[in-house]
């Protein structure tokens, strides 16, 4: 093993015809926070769910602390999916006795504190609850967990900008320091200022692997500026305006 | 983990079958009393035919009602055992049930152990239903049950030894029958997943592919078992004769289930584990 904590080594994934993924090669060590930054349709939900195990990739390898996806992957790692995931008939505290049961690093008290700050009602059924407070039940699920790779998903793409805010602070407050998060999202200026390390992902492939503080001393410039730059469109019709 | 997963299973199944369970015998006891309210009040030359027309009104509801929860119990096993595998591990519960640190097999089995208990449940209560409408609407109740008791002791002797074995491997060949349908429908659905667009499609093909093979192996197998059995005619018929080959039958029909089965269980599993696509 050679200590590091993701690698994708030329991993395909079409959907039918049309590719996801063409040879992506990542390499990402352990403890720091990674913003996988690119356009809609770039594949990144496609990378986080090979990562855990709910794709499977074409051809490639993909080792997460050394292991393929299966049942040691999964227990190391902590998933906000993109969109709700679970039965209407459960109640929030439900999903805690279901993730106390499965899952040997959740934190049953830290998950019932944020519940409390976020005025949840651990009784409730899920059917019932808005489409915000689903994501932050699953927020809370996701950063009560010690795990060794958080995979977020779009964690600030449904709230409005002052749950961004909160969202934001609960991951850096709640993450496992020695572990890894990788935030998915095209909402870069909002996620900039927590970010460690940046992949820009483009047409199914990592063009570039950098630090934040790199990018600011040697470009002299911010995350968000070096985006706009590499993923530039030319407006229809071409030209300047 | 297995355990864990029923736990859940078993959870999500009880809210929606224990009040139909209880409903369905509860139905059928009221159906029976109307019933012989009609047939005694028919019988008594004293009674207006105002008040037996209003009880056989009711005993037309009784009996819609009776069909309505039949119905319902079968329409709601065969829903529960698709919605439960489809939505609960392919559709988006199954981002949850995949990134638990369990194996697939495990998912399966859970699945198919909860299904094929509720659908077993479901196939008793529908049978003991109909047994509370049949004893309680014909005639005296305490009559009847004295009479099953003393005769189920009087046969339990009569009937022999073999003749509970094999009455023992029915239910069992039922209830892997069973669990064989239900793997059918977990095989057809996985191999539906596979299908880039029109997976709904794609499943009902493979169930009818599914279907076809099953019965093309059933006949080819059936007919080597014609040619290898010995020919009831030409030892003429008799009890014991009759006995054994129900035990043989029976013991084809239970290995036959059992290989239907594990080809089935397989085929999900390798799909689920090699070529999940939770898109």
């Amino acid at each position: 093993m050679s200590g590091m904590l993701i690698q994708c080594q030329d991993v395909w994934k079409s959907y039918g015809s049309r590719p996801a993924l063409r040879g992506l090669n990542l390499q990402l060590e352990s403890g720091r926070i990674v913003g996988l930054l690119g356009p809609n349709g770039s594949g990144k939900t496609t990378l986080i769910k090979i990562l855990n195990g709910l794709l499977t990739a074409d051809n490639g390898i993909v080792l997460v602390d050394g292991a393929e996806p299966g049942v040691y992957t999964k227990s190391i790692i902590s998933y906000l999916p993109d969109k709700p995931y679970f039965a209407g008939w459960m109640k929030v505290r439900d999903l805690f006795d279901l993730f106390e049961d499965f899952y040997m690093d959740f934190d049953r008290e830290k998950a019932e504190h944020m519940c409390k700050a976020l005025q949840i009602d651990e009784k409730l059924r899920m059917k019932t609850l808005s489409k915000g407070t689903k994501e932050k039940v699953q927020l809370v699920l996701a950063m009560s967990r010690r795990a060794k790779l958080y995979l977020l998903d779009e964690p600030i793409a449904g709230v409005d900008p002052a749950a961004r805010d909160y969202i934001l602070s609960t991951i850096l407050n709640n993450y496992n320091p020695e572990g890894t998060v990788l935030i998915s999202t095209h909402l870069i200026s909002d996620v900039e200022r927590v970010l460690d390390e940046v992949l820009f992902i483009q047409n199914g492939q990592i063009i570039r692997q950098e630090l934040v503080d790199d990018i600011r001393e040697k470009e002299g410039r911010s995350v968000d500026e070096l985006f706009r730059e590499v993923f530039r469109t030319v407006p229809f019709g071409g030209g300047e305006w | 983990m297995l355990g864990k997963l029923m736990k859940y299973d078993m959870k999500s199944m009880s809210r929606a079958f224990i009040p139909m369970w209880i409903l369905a015998p509860v139905i059928s006891l009221l159906l029976s009393f109307s019933i012989r309210g009609v047939v005694e009040w028919a019988n008594s030359p004293m009674m207006g035919w105002i008040v037996n027309a209003g009880n056989s009104i009711l005993m037309v509801i009784m009996i819609l009602l009776f069909m309505a929860v039949l119905i319902g119990l079968l329409v709601m096993t065969i829903m529960f055992v698709i919605q439960r595998f489809w939505n609960g591990l392919l559709k988006e519960e199954g981002y949850l049930m995949f990134t638990l640190p369990v194996k697939v097999w495990e998912l399966i089995v859970s699945k198919a152990l909860t299904a094929t208990l509720v659908a077993s449940v479901s196939i008793v209560v529908g049978i003991f239903s109909g047994m509370i409408l049949a004893v309680f609407s014909t005639s005296d109740v305490v009559y009847i049950f004295a009479y099953i008791w003393k005769n189920f002791l009087d046969s339990f002797v009569e009937l022999g030894p073999v003749f509970w074995i094999n009455l023992l491997l029915f239910i069992i060949m039922m209830i892997l029958g069973t669990a064989g349908s239900i793997y059918h429908v977990y095989a057809a659905m996985s191999l539906g997943h596979l299908f880039a667009t029109h997976k709904v499609v794609g499943s009902c093909l493979s169930y009818i592919g599914i279907s076809i093979i099953t019965s093309v192996v059933e006949n080819i197998i059936g007919a080597v078992m014609g040619y290898v059995l010995p020919d009831i005619n030409y030892y003429g018929m008799s009890w014991g004769l009759m006995e054994a080959m129900s035990s043989l039958y029976l013991l084809y029909m239970i290995a036959a289930a059992v290989l239907q089965i594990v080809i089935l269980h397989i085929i999900t599993e390798r799909i689920l584990s090699k070529k999940l696509n939770l898109e």
